[in-house]
């Protein structure tokens, strides 16, 4: 009884990322802080899916992605698959970096994180331009973007704190 | 050159095929079913939409329910902002109300100002003679002097010795004249001394201040019997009051003759002092 508990206990613990994924895309809550401060709104799924992607593949997996995806596009309104390819695109960057860096540090994964957030930003604006009767602002996407790579060092201190509980949870 | 190519390549092959210990699918094949569903719901195929449609709903419900928590949350935030609001504006109601309170107390002053003066002006006119109307400026409470300082002085043509009085009744008359403000010494003061007539047979007296409440009559006849409830009046003896001003009626406390003043002198707040002409030397 007390294993079960503690494999359930961890595999919760581990599923954590992956819930909150699925939650942001199926929930109403929006990282969009307009009335803060108008030109305010971030991407915390890219975020998500790059750190995790980076650090630990296995946490989120790619048909998640996939699906989570898929669920953004049909709450959102946005043609069906076209979140899926954008961040489909963020996890073959973080997968890529994973795989030709060695010492991975704060400083990398940000560097890194803005080849992401532009390729995904660059698939999505491509499709929505030439695939699509969606209008959407340049400026727009160039704030989000910028405040989903400004935030990234605090999410990132987030998860980190979160992997250690998960490798503790992992160990016992 | 060549090596750094190739080893992009690899790195990038290996990034889009290769599947983890747990991953199911890779990159690339998801890239591609992602893309064939984007491209088939960008054509309109029927199928696409009839599965949109049905994940559309299914989804949206899941969404309501999933939002559910964080609305309970939102709300608890709006609760909480208006209990705070809420607060907030007790605090200036309960200010607001102190300040309406305040406001009744003054209505409820001034209505009672009013009524005294619109008093006061009725007895003036029983009262013969040039007569002017002075506030009570200090009352001040002392076991030994019975005094009042009242707004008229010697500018309002008040001289010493000129009668005080609050309605139709004797308070008081003027001891002190000062240019703006006079004294008012009270009928129960151990200094005040009045020349006063009562009874069928004009009984004359003197009344005289003790310092309590009700002012003595002294100097009565010998033959007086004592009579209670018969009132008072001034005599006008003494040159210096007006004869017949109404002063109290008669009281018995331990087989003296004391007077109850018609007007409580510890109630003063408007008095009319009589300009009748005084002869100073009578004073």
């Amino acid at each position: 009884m007390a294993i079960l508990y503690k494999n359930f206990r961890r595999n919760v613990i581990n599923a954590g990322p992956l819930i909150l994924l699925y939650y942001i895309s199926i929930s109403e809550i929006d990282t969009q802080f307009s009335n803060l401060f108008e030109i305010l709104s971030f991407n915390l799924q890219i975020i998500i899916i790059y750190y995790w992607t980076l650090k630990s593949s296995s946490v989120l997996g790619n048909g998640h992605i996939f699906l989570v995806g898929i669920i953004n596009d049909v709450v959102m309104g946005l043609p069906l698959g076209l979140s899926s390819i954008t961040y489909l695109v963020v996890s073959f960057v973080a997968s890529y970096v994973k795989n030709v860096t060695v010492n991975i540090s704060l400083f990398t994964d940000w560097f890194t994180f803005i080849i992401a957030i532009f390729l995904s930003n660059l698939a999505l604006m491509t499709l929505i331009y030439n695939f699509s009767s969606l209008k959407m602002e340049y400026s727009d996407i160039f704030y989000n973007s910028f405040f989903t790579f400004l935030f990234y060092p605090a999410v990132w201190g987030l998860f980190n704190f979160y992997q250690k509980i998960m490798v503790i949870s992992q160990d016992d | 050159m060549s090596t750094s190519r190739d080893d992009f390549g690899i790195a990038v092959r290996s990034a889009l095929l290769q599947k983890g210990a747990r991953q199911k699918f890779s990159l690339f094949f998801l890239i591609i079913i992602a893309s064939i569903i984007f491209f088939l719901d960008y054509y309109k195929i029927k199928p696409v939409n009839f599965a949109r449609a049905f994940i559309s709903d299914a989804l949206y419900r899941a969404s309501n329910i999933a939002t559910a928590p964080f609305l309970i949350f939102s709300d608890l935030k709006t609760n909480t902002i208006n209990l705070f609001v809420t607060f907030k504006e007790n605090k200036v109601l309960k200010l607001e109300i102190e300040e309406l309170k305040k406001k009744e107390f003054q209505v409820e002053f001034l209505k009672n100002q009013n009524k005294n003066l619109r008093k006061i002006l009725e007895g003036d006119s029983k009262i013969l003679g040039e007569s002017t109307l002075a506030k009570v400026l200090i009352d001040k409470k002392s076991p030994y002097l019975k005094s009042i300082i009242i707004n008229r002085g010697s500018k309002a043509g008040i001289s010493k010795g000129m009668p005080v009085l609050d309605g139709n009744y004797l308070v008081g008359r003027i001891v002190e004249v000062n240019y703006l403000s006079s004294r008012v010494l009270l009928l129960n003061d151990l200094n005040s001394r009045i020349p006063i007539t009562f009874g069928e047979n004009s009984t004359q007296a003197i009344l005289t201040g003790k310092g309590g409440d009700d002012p003595k009559l002294e100097y009565l006849p010998e033959a007086y019997v004592p009579e209670i409830d018969i009132s008072v009046y001034t005599s006008g003896k003494d040159g210096v009051l007006i004869p017949g001003l109404p002063v109290g009626k008669t009281v018995l406390k331990e087989e003296n003759v004391f007077v109850k003043l018609f007007s409580d002198p510890n109630q003063l707040s408007f008095v009319t002092v009589q300009l009748s002409e005084i002869n100073e030397e009578n004073f």
